[in-house]
Order: structure tokens, then C-alpha cells, then sequence
């Protein structure tokens, strides 16, 4: 252990990979009675997890060079699978937002899990899930981003079935389990392809080598699709989009989390880490920017629609993941890696703040929420707002500098259908966010039902920060910080890209187009463009759900059947029903399940009964009078007699 | 302390292992009938014994020299070349310790057994004598007289102690796996007979080499002998209808080891003595192991029965082991000496843990169980963890034997090994289904009354997740005993 | 015809009377007796052999004298199953004893 303590880097580094997953056994193990000793356990070591990540992010700031350490995991004949970190700046960005926002996440669940009989349960979930999350960041090869991944996802099936005992809760976890493994499978193959045609898996030496074309251009682009199925899966890009919003029956803390800021975020994450690789092909590129913005598109119409809160929340998350996919595919690694911090910020100050109406009204139905009096929480309110700008892209909140580095990226496309795409997106999101936000401010509801509501809201939160005080603080801090950090964070953007971009020639050459053509003057006229859009999304939302008198029925209601399309998720759901109906029950069980019982258990039982009738049939010769076998026996050894004298 | 260990390694230390199955045998059946207590804990102690003794030998095996070590041979019948040759390599090291592992848990899994007590747990320790000889013996008859030792045992144990349909299912089972020794016993003596060197020792039969086509006819005769034991696609209906019967621990040890020495036969007799054999039907092999994993985990996905499931689980994880040795590469190999280990570990904890649940619910009928896990969370995270080390997750020792063996299956065999990949989509829809079925949900009015599992009795589950996990996190600590012997094995194909 | 021929025809005809009584009587004892006769035939041969080809070693001697042990064994084993029988099947008539038809 002595050179733990020479290496101060290193020890942060495995304190990082290790202290979680102590965490977890320990109380999976030792504290599940003692549900505050399991909590202390786990933000404990999330703590030192945080305090390790600013500490390395402020030590490797000006690190030239990434810092990697590796040890061979496991040597099988020439083919290593080493565990190790590599801390480079991307990692060491990942990290600490991993790092930060699983702190505050857990430190609210003590007051939105309190008195959950699965308290200690959710602690170890959440350690196993900081494990998963902080190893794979700083995984210094394709092989343990992959292990770590897998393990991510499966803390993520254990935390959406939280609430096991509903039924729709553990259907989503088996749902987002074997969705994602799909696209793991994609990803799987993409790194066997990687290994067999250029043979090495570490993130550098593949970075490196496409970047200097000692890679087939085909080995490339296939084993990037490859790869890129498991963003599809992970990050929930079409086709495989549906189980985001069925995952957010687990705890909203999870949601925040997991199911927006860090999980659903590996995939835009490991894009990113292998995006010179990426780059290095173009048609790779294109598949991905198309994704992308089908993506963005999709989820966007679907949250136009929906009354679920967390549900609202979740396209957004899918559509803002497709806006990262987009950035990336356009070439944009700034951009993307920025989107995608900014995003963890208010994405997780979003639902963290609906946890907080959840908790108090029980109820995920954001017109219920508006007339119990959700208003009158100011707190929240008064975050969600912020949170609800950033995401629309105004100015001046963290997400009006990301999505303007996005745009600026989409628009150096010489194919403007990217960019339209792209406002038009901005476009959606504003006003879903909005429409949101004054469904709440503005409950319209009949009057005489009004004041006995507003009542008990008003009630029960008496009562709540009378009685549960330190609950309902520990869920207000960290929102608090959030909304903080959202409203500060853009204006780090040049020192972020600085940073970011400083890391090497590599990226800065992917780059080159994007930042080269976002300045000037179309750079004006584009932001003003995308912020007008911003403000007209919500100005059409006030007009709809806000001002007075509005009828609180979005534009949609007018064509029943895109409203149907779009609350239905354009029936993609409906389509892996059917599949799974008729190609995996239908077809292939049924059709093996008869083959075992009829063709080669039929076949076997055949052969048995054969045998047995055929003992049967020849029974008949046995009579059971010894004397004819006697006689026989004589014949018998007449005739061998005979034989053998003639 | 170098001395020590020399002399030690004098030390017949695995003929002990083995006479010390048969003294048990011999001591339980002296014990009289009105004392199981006496028996149960006899059994537990030789069991503790040969685990002790596993545990010296996998640990006291040195990796770096390789090779054949705890070596004893002796000539046995001269007239036709028959020795008492037992030694251990990287290949069977692992299996002595599943052996044991798997035996040691299994007592303590019947530790509430009332039927019979003693016949039982002397059958248990014929079987076990018999896969311990199959393990150590370098011998060609031995192994084929220890591999025969081991299924008789097994026909008993299913018709006395078995559940569901147990006739039928010891029948089936014995039937077939006497089929498959007919078919042995005729591959082996063509061996013998070709090479006309009067000696059934498998190293020297190896260094004469055979020709080509003798090669051919007899390795499919071994492939397909052994192959039925190792639940190789279309020879496998025996495995869930069998495990169904069995009573629990007789399922861990026959899904979790019995099978086991199906591939380990084909691997240590047919592709050592066969080598151009193999290269032959490799394709064929590839193709059964390949259909096996796919078709295993779809017609998983239509049962009912939580057995079942684990017996179909078992052959769709078999067709890995297939798989991998079909890729005659160090790789392949290694992940599918090490996919036998873990899962052994890992269907023993499987049986193990639905062996809990049956004897207090009396049922196994998914639809009738249910949101198990609120009225015994213990006794389900038991069967749920060895759900998720079935559905490859990482950090369990099974997903190294998957990762290894279809890293080298694409490279091998490129389309039958995407599809054997994507049969990890189908088994973790499967598993992840069945789990959700039995033990989410609703809490069962009807379970309720049932206790959780004491710590007594969940001791050898707590084991074997243990070492699930110890080796899904440490895999070095067997691969690199494996590879010692898979490597030379390999370049001498 | 010399008197080895005599010796061997009168050890064929015993026998054969043997076996036609095996073969014939519904009774077990008779079927006993008959088989005697027919391991006296046997004897008979052996001592023929004995006595006119190769007299010295004396080996169909031994033989005959081990047929009569047996035969001795043999009578004592058949008689008790047919007491186990009698007690049975309350009858020493063959016919009756037919449980191994198919």
C-alpha cells in the first residue's frame, strides 16, 4: 500500500474506483437494519469520491499529458484486459459532474426517500451505481468502459424496479435492462471488430491510430457503427428510445440521476472519448448526426403531449441527449461535451425539483400538481423556473451557451437541413418546457374545487416544513445549488472549451470547422435567431397555458389523431410489442419449445415405445412353460450341431 | 517451509481426495439408521476434508512450471496397459475445486433432508467418487470405469428423493447417458485397439498419433458420447427434464459438475487424443453449441416452471462451453474451461436457492410463486443474483468465460458467433422475465406466513455467490491456472 | 461292434430317455429324476472314454465323480424349489408354474 500513499493521484483515482463499491457490500452486507448508518456509509464515500474528483480536476488541470494508469486485469494468451484510469480532461470533467451531482442526489434522497422501507437498499444501489458510473468514466480502455457500462445498466434496472412490488416499475426495469443490452450487443461486436482489425482496445491508441489513418477506413466506420449501437441503447436514440420514459417509474432521484444526467449520458460520453476515432469516419459521422436529430425530433413532439411530469422531463432528456448526438455527429466535440455538463446541471435541477412536488402531492400529474397549489412551494418553483429557461436556451443560463455552440456547429453544415432541425428543435423545447411550467403556475380548475385544494396544499406543506423540516431542506439545498450552478456555468464556457480543447492537437483539428464558422456575423444572426425561437416557444406557451383565460389545451387537441401519434410515442412501442409477440413468443419460443417436445422428445419417446412394444411382440414366444424353451433349446443345439458337422 | 511443501507434495494427496469419497461412502453406510443427525454431519466433515485438500491442490499448484503435477501412476494390468495414473493440470484443477465446492454446499443444502438420510448421502459420495475419478484419472479405462461409477448413482437418487415426474425423469436421464458411455466405450477401445501399444495412458496415446480418418470416426464418437452429458443441442431434453426430478442437491451436483464431465471428457479425451479429429468436425460442433445457446434461451423463455428454466439456462450456458472448445484457440479455451467453473458455481447456486423456495412453499410453479421477494427477500436475492451472473453481468465470474470464449467465436467462426452473442439479448429478456414473475409483484398472501432464510441454512449460498464474485472480480486467480495448461494444449494441436 | 459302442449307445439312450422325460412330464419331480438320468448318461460316457481310450490320467473319473456332486447339489437346490412351489401353488405340475409368461 506504500505506493497509494506516494501517488496522491492515484490514491484519488482509486478511491474514486473503489470506495463505493465498499460502500455497497457493506451495507448490503452488514447495515440493512440501520437505514441512517447505510445513508452515512454511502454519502460518506461519495463524499471522498467528490472531494478525490476536484481534487485530481485541480492537480491534472495543466497536465499536458493524460495521466494513465493500467494493471492487467486479466492475460489471456497475447490478449490483455487491463483495469486502470485514464485521467485526461474529458475524464476528469465526467467525473467531477458524476462525482457532484451523485452527492446531491443522495444527500436529497434522505428527505425524498425518508421512511422508504428500502431505505438501506436504495443506499447500496446508489453506491453500486457511483461505482459503475466513476470507474467507467476514467476507464483507460474500450473493455472496462464496456464492463462498467454493463454494471451502470445494472444498477439502473435495480433502481427503476425499485418499487418492485409494482408491477409497471419492475416491467420498466426489465424493459431499459434488455433494451440497452440490445444495443450492447451492437457495441460488444463494435469492440471485437476494433480488437480484431487494429488490436488494440485502449481509448489513446485508438483515438491515435484513426486519427493517423493506420486503421482500414472500413474497419473504422463499421466498428464505430458497431459502437455507436450501444449510444443508441444507452443514451435511448432511436429506435430504442421507449424505455427512457418507462424507466421513470424508479424514484425521481434516480430519474435525475441516472436518467438524466449521468447514465443516459454515458452514451454521449463515450461518443465523446472515442470521437477522434469517430471522426476519422465520415459516413459513421453522418449515420449519427441523422440519428440524432430523428431523435431530438421525436422525443420532442412526444413531450409536447404528455401530462406526466417526470415523463415531460424524460423526453426532454431523450430529445437534449439527441441534440448532444447531433453536436458530436456535426463534428462538434465542444459543443457536445458542453451540452452535455450544462444538461447534467439543469436536467438534474428539473427533476430533483418535480421530486419535490411529487413528495408532496403523490401525484406525477402536472395539472394535479398546479391545483393542489404547487405554486406556493417557492423554492422549487422558483428552480424549476430557472432550470425550464436553461433548457430553452436563455440567455443568461448555462444551456443558452450550449445549445448556441450547437447551433454554431449545425449551421458550419453545408446541408442547412441540420440547423432548421436544430431551431426547430429549440423551438419544441420551449414550449414544452413552458407549457409545463404555467400548467403549474396557472392551475386552471373549476373554482369552487379550488379553494378546498389549494387548501390542503397549502396544509400539508405547513405541515411538512413544520414537522419534516430537515427533510424537506435536505431535499431544498441541493436544488439550491443546482439552480446555482446552472445560473453561473455558461459563463465558464470560454474557460470550459479552453480546457477542454487544450487537451490535444487531435480534437482541436476535428473541431477546426465548427469554431471557424460560428463566428462573424452569421454567428449573430444565427443566435438571435435561436433565442427568438426560444422566446417565441414561449410566448406561444403563455399564450396557450398562461395568460388568463387560456384554455390550457395545446394546439395539438385540434388534430386528435397527432396528438394520438405523438402520446403514443409514434407507436414504437407498439411495434416492439408486436415483435415480441409475434417474432420472440409466437415464433421462435413456440416454435423451439414444440421442436423439443414433439420432434426430439417425440423422437426419443418414439424410440422407447419401440423398443417396449417390440419386447412386447416377442413376449408372446414366452410362454412360461419351461419345458417348450427346453424343447427350443434342443432344436437350438441341434441345429448349431448340424451346422457345424455338415 | 520449502521443505515442507516437497515433502507434502509426496503425499498421495489425490488419491486421498478420491479413497476419501469411498471411506465416507463405507463409514455413512456402517452408521446406523436411527442416527441422520450423525450421517448429515459425517458427510459435511469428509466434504470439508476434500474441500480442504481441492483448495491445497488448486493453491499448491504451480502455475509457472505447468504441466502435470501431484503425479501418481502405477501399473495396474500389464497384460492390457492399464494404470492408476492420476495427476492434475491448469484443465482439471479448477473442476477438483468446483467438485468439492459444489459437494461441500450440496450437504449443507440437504441438511434439513429426512427421507432416507443415510442411502442418500451414500449415494451422493459414489456419485461424487466417481466425477473426482473422472477428474484426476490420465487413464482411459479408469476414466471411462469412474464416468460410468458416476451415473449409476444417479438413477436412485432422481426415482427416491426426486419431485416432479420423477420416474420418467430418471429414466430419461439414465437412458440417455447410457447411450452416450455406449458410445465411449467403442471409441476408446478403437483407440486402444488402433494404436496396438497395449496402454490405455492418455499421454502416451497422444504422442503416437493416430491417422487421420481413424481420427475423424472416433472423435465424433467421443464428441457425441460426451456431448450427450454436456447437454450439446439435440441430445439435451434429458438436462431439464432430469433437474426437474432430481431432488436439489443432486441437481447442483449433476447440473453444476455431471455436466461438466461431458465437456471435460470431450476436451481431455477427444481433442487431446483427436486433434485432426477435431479440426474436422469443429464445424459441426460450432454449429450444435451455437444453436444450442440460442434455442436454450428462447424455449427458456416459454416455461413455467422455475426448474425448467434453469435447466434449459444450463443448456444454452453448455453451448458457450461448446463453443469456446470448437474455437480451438487459447482463448476460447480458457473461456470455456472457466465458463465450466463458473457455471457449475453458478447453477448450483441456482438450484440451490430454488431449492429453499420449494421446500417451503412446496412449488415451483412460477405463476403460483410471486412477489417472493417481500415475504423472503434473502432467499430470493440468492436466486436473483445467480439470475444476473446467468445473464452475463460483469464483475460475475461467468461474464470473463463469456467475454473470453465469444471474443474468439467472432474471430472463429464470424456469423455463428454474432448469433450466439445475440442470444444475450433473448436469455437476459428470459431470466430478467422469470425473475420479475416469481419475486416482484405484489406481496403473495399466500407465502406469508413463510420465514426468510436463516443464516444457517443460507450458508452454502453465501458461499457460492462469494465465489461468484471473487472470481468475477479476480479472474486472474483461475484463468492464469487454466491458461498454464491450455496454452501448451493448444500449440500442440 | 465293440464294446465302446455298447457303452456309448447305452449312455445316448439314457440320455435321451432323459431328455424325453424332461421335455414330456408335467410333473417336477419326474422332470428331477429324468434330468439325473440324463447326467448318468453323461457320466456313462465320460467313464467309457476312461475305461477303453485313455484310462491312465483318470480324468473321467474325477469328472464323473464331480457330476455326482453336482447332481447331488443340484437335486437338493431343485427339490427346495419345488417345496417353495408346492407351498405356493399347492401342485408339483409344471403347468402351473407360469409366471414368467410374457
Amino acid at each position: 500500500m506504500m505506493w497509494l500513499a506516494k501517488d496522491p493521484v492515484l490514491l484519488a483515482a482509486s478511491a474514486c474506483a473503489t470506495l463505493p463499491f465498499v460502500s455497497m457490500v457493506v451495507i448490503l452486507i452488514f447495515t440493512r437494519r440501520y437505514r441512517s448508518m447505510s445513508a452515512a456509509i454511502s454519502i460518506s464515500a461519495i463524499a471522498a469520491c467528490l472531494l478525490s474528483a476536484l481534487y485530481l480536476l485541480w492537480t491534472l488541470r495543466h497536465a499536458p499529458e493524460p495521466v494513465q494508469y493500467q494493471w492487467a486485469w486479466i492475460v489471456s494468451n497475447d490478449m490483455i484486459i487491463p483495469f486502470g484510469f485514464l485521467l485526461d480532461r474529458l475524464s476528469l470533467l465526467m467525473l467531477t459532474i458524476v462525482a457532484v451531482i451523485a452527492f446531491l442526489v443522495q444527500v436529497y434522497s434522505l428527505g425524498y426517500m425518508a421512511g422508504d422501507p428500502g431505505f438501506s437498499r436504495y443506499y447500496a444501489f446508489q453506491s453500486l451505481f457511483a461505482w459503475a458510473m466513476m470507474t467507467m468514466v476514467i476507464a483507460p480502455g474500450m473493455l472496462q468502459l464496456y464492463i462498467f457500462w454493463e454494471l451502470v445498466g445494472l444498477a439502473s434496472y435495480l433502481l427503476i424496479g425499485f418499487y418492485y412490488e409494482k408491477w409497471s416499475a419492475s416491467q420498466a426495469g426489465k424493459k431499459a435492462f434488455v433494451m440497452t443490452r440490445l444495443g450492447d450487443i451492437g457495441f460488444f461486436l463494435g469492440i471485437i471488430a476494433v480488437l480484431l482489425g487494429f488490436g488494440d482496445l485502449g481509448i489513446l491508441s485508438m483515438n491515435e491510430a484513426a486519427q493517423a489513418h493506420r486503421i482500414a477506413p472500413s474497419v473504422v466506420t463499421l466498428s464505430a457503427l458497431l459502437i455507436f449501437c450501444g449510444v443508441v441503447g444507452k443514451s435511448a436514440q432511436f429506435p430504442l428510445l421507449t424505455w427512457l420514459p418507462d424507466a421513470m417509474e424508479g424514484p425521481t432521484p434516480v430519474s435525475a440521476l441516472l436518467h438524466s444526467a449521468t447514465m443516459v449520458a454515458a452514451g454521449v460520453y463515450m461518443m465523446s472519448r472515442i470521437f477522434p476515432f469517430f471522426a476519422a469516419s465520415p459516413d459513421a459521422m453522418a449515420v449519427t448526426l441523422f440519428i440524432g436529430t430523428v431523435t431530438m425530433l421525436l422525443a420532442s413532439t412526444m413531450a409536447m403531449v404528455a401530462y406526466d411530469i417526470k415523463q415531460v422531463w424524460a423526453y426532454s432528456t431523450i430529445s437534449q441527449l439527441g441534440f448532444m448526438v447531433m453536436a458530436l455527429g456535426a463534428g462538434g466535440y465542444f459543443a457536445g461535451v458542453f451540452h452535455l455538463t450544462t444538461h447534467a446541471g439543469f436536467k438534474a435541477l428539473l427533476f430533483l425539483c418535480s421530486g419535490i412536488f411529487i413528495h408532496e402531492y403523490h401525484t406525477n400529474d402536472m395539472r394535479e400538481i398546479g391545483r393542489g397549489g404547487g405554486r406556493k412551494l417557492i423554492i422549487p418553483m422558483v428552480c424549476m423556473t430557472v432550470g425550464a429557461l436553461a433548457l430553452s436556451g436563455i440567455f443568461p443560463l448555462s444551456g443558452f451557451f450550449s445549445k448556441e455552440a450547437i447551433m454554431g456547429v449545425l449551421a458550419a453544415k453545408p446541408n442547412k437541413v441540420w440547423l432548421v432541425a436544430g431551431l426547430l428543435g429549440a423551438l419544441m423545447t420551449a414550449y414544452y418546457s413552458f407549457r409545463l411550467i404555467f400548467m403549474i403556475l396557472f392551475p386552471r380548475q373549476p373554482a369552487h374545487h379550488d379553494a378546498a385544494h389549494q387548501g390542503t396544499g397549502h396544509d400539508d406543506h405547513g405541515h411538512e416544513a413544520g414537522h419534516h423540516g430537515a427533510t424537506f431542506w435536505a431535499m431544498a439545498w441541493p436544488v439550491m445549488i443546482l439552480a446555482g450552478i446552472t445560473l453561473v456555468l455558461g459563463f465558464f464556457h470560454k474557460d470550459l472549451e479552453h480546457f477542454l480543447l487544450g487537451a490535444g492537437p487531435a480534437v482541436h483539428e476535428a473541431e477546426f470547422h465548427g469554431e471557424g464558422a460560428g463566428h462573424g456575423l452569421g454567428h449573430y444572426v444565427l443566435l438571435f435567431s435561436a433565442v427568438s425561437l426560444a422566446l417565441g416557444g414561449i410566448v406561444w406557451a403563455w399564450l396557450e397555458f398562461g395568460r388568463k383565460g387560456a384554455a390550457q389545451e395545446g394546439f395539438l387537441r385540434r388534430y386528435p389523431k397527432v396528438e394520438a401519434l405523438f402520446a403514443n410515442r409514434w407507436y414504437i412501442d407498439h411495434a416492439y410489442r408486436w415483435l415480441l409477440d409475434h417474432l420472440v413468443y409466437g415464433g421462435f419460443t413456440n416454435l423451439f419449445t414444440r421442436n423439443d417436445r414433439r420432434v426430439i422428445d417425440g423422437a426419443i419417446d418414439g424410440i422407447c415405445r419401440f423398443t417396449v412394444g417390440g419386447g412386447r411382440v416377442v413376449s408372446f414366444l414366452q410362454s412360461g412353460m419351461v419345458q417348450y424353451n427346453l424343447v427350443l433349446m434342443v432344436a437350438g443345439v441341434g441345429a448349431v450341431i448340424l451346422f457345424f458337422v455338415l | 517451509m520449502l521443505m515442507t511443501a516437497m515433502e507434502f507434495a509426496q503425499f498421495p494427496v489425490l488419491s486421498v481426495i478420491l479413497f476419501s469419497t469411498i471411506l465416507a461412502l463405507v463409514v455413512i453406510l456402517l452408521i446406523p439408521d436411527d442416527r441422520p443427525q450423525l450421517v448429515k454431519q459425517v458427510s459435511l466433515g469428509f466434504a470439508a476434508v476434500g474441500l480442504a485438500l481441492c483448495l491445497y491442490v488448486y493453491f499448491a499448484y504451480d502455475t509457472q512450471k505447468g504441466g502435470l503435477q501431484f503425479v501418481e501412476r502405477v501399473l495396474w494390468v500389464k497384460s492390457l496397459g492399464i494404470y492408476y495414473f492420476l495427476g492434475v493440470d491448469g484443465i482439471n484443477v479448477p473442476m477438483l475445486l468446483l467438485t468439492a465446492v459444489v459437494l461441500f454446499t450440496g450437504v449443507l443444502t440437504m441438511w434439513e433432508l429426512e427421507r432416507r438420510v443415510k442411502e442418500y448421502f451414500a449415494l451422493t459420495y459414489l456419485l461424487v467418487a466417481g466425477v473426482y475419478g473422472v477428474f484426476m484419472s490420465m487413464d482411459l479405462f479408469f476414466i471411462f470405469v469412474w464416468y460410468d461409477v458416476s451415473l449409476f448413482p444417479m438413477y436412485p437418487l432422481i426415482a427416491i428423493w426426486g419431485g416432479t415426474r420423477k420416474e420418467y425423469g430418471a429414466m430419461k436421464l439414465t437412458l440417455y447417458l447410457l447411450a452416450g458411455s455406449v458410445l465411449i466405450l467403442p471409441g476408446i477401445l478403437y483407440l486402444w485397439a488402433v494404436a496396438g501399444a497395449h496402454t490405455f495412458d492418455l499421454f502416451e496415446l497422444q504422442r503416437m498419433g493416430f491417422d487421420v480418418n481413424v481420427q475423424r470416426i472416433a472423435f465424433l464418437m467421443l464428441y457425441l458420447g460426451f456431448g450427450v452429458l454436456a447437454g450439446v443441442w439435440p441430445f439435451h431434453t434429458w438436462s431439464p427434464v432430469g433437474h426437474v426430478a432430481a431432488p436439489t442437491a443432486v441437481s447442483m451436483i449433476h447440473a453444476g459438475v455431471l455436466m461438466k464431465l461431458g465437456a471435460y471428457g470431450i476436451l481431455r479425451v477427444g481433442m487431446t487424443l483427436c486433434p485432426d479429429g477435431l479440426v474436422y468436425w469443429s464445424d459441426l460442433m460450432a454449429l450444435l453449441a451455437t444453436i444450442g445457446i440460442v434455442y436454450g434461451a428462447f424455449v427458456g423463455l416459454a416455461q413455467t416452471d422455475l426448474k425448467y428454466v434453469i435447466g434449459y439456462s444450463s443448456v444454452s450456458h453448455m453451448g458457450i462451453v461448446g463453443l469456446g472448445l470448437a474455437t480451438m484457440t487459447v482463448d476460447g479455451i480458457n473461456g470455456a474451461v472457466f465458463q465450466m467453473f463458473s457455471h457449475g458455481v453458478m447453477t448450483a447456486l441456482f438450484f440451490s436457492a430454488v431449492g429453499y423456495i420449494y421446500d417451503k412453499t412446496h412449488t415451483k410453479m412460477i405463476p403460483e410463486l410471486g412477489g417472493l421477494s417481500k415475504t423472503m427477500p434473502k432467499a430470493s436475492a440468492f436466486f436473483i443474483i445467480a439470475a444476473f451472473c446467468g445473464i452475463g453481468v460483469p464483475c460475475m465470474s461467468s461474464f470473463w468465460a463469456e467475454l473470453l470464449v465469444f471474443i474468439s467465436a467472432v474471430k472463429t467462426y464470424p456469423i455463428r458467433g454474432i448469433l450466439a452473442v445475440s442470444g444475450l439479448v433473448v436469455s437476459a429478456l428470459f431470466m430478467l422475465r422469470v425473475v420479475q414473475k416469481t419475486f416482484y409483484g405484489e406481496k403473495n398472501p399466500r407465502w406469508e406466513h413463510i420465514p426468510d432464510v436463516p443464516l444457517s441454512l443460507a450458508s452454502p449460498r453465501i458461499i457460492l455467490v462469494g465465489i461468484l464474485v471473487f472470481f468475477g472480480l479476480f479472474p486472474r486467480l483461475i484463468l492464469d491456472v487454466i491458461q498454464s495448461a491450455v496454452i501448451p494444449f493448444v500449440n500442440s494441436l | 461292434m465293440n464294446s465302446l459302442s455298447v457303452y456309448l449307445v447305452l449312455g445316448a439312450v439314457l440320455f435321451s430317455l432323459g431328455l424325453f422325460g424332461v421335455i414330456l412330464r408335467r410333473n417336477l419331480i419326474g422332470m428331477l429324476i429324468s434330468i439325473e438320468l440324463m447326467l448318468n448318461g453323461a457320466n456313462l460316457n465320460f467313464m467309457a472314454f476312461n475305461r477303453f481310450l485313455a484310462p491312465e490320467p483318470a480324468v473321467g473319473q474325477i469328472v464323473t465323480l464331480f457330476v455326482m456332486g453336482i447332481a447331488a447339489a443340484e437335486a437338493a437346490i431343485g427339490l427346495s424349489i419345488i417345496l417353495a412351489l408346492f407351498r405356493r401353488l399347492h401342485s408339483i405340475n409344471v403347468e402351473q408354474a407360469r409366471r414368467l409368461e410374457g
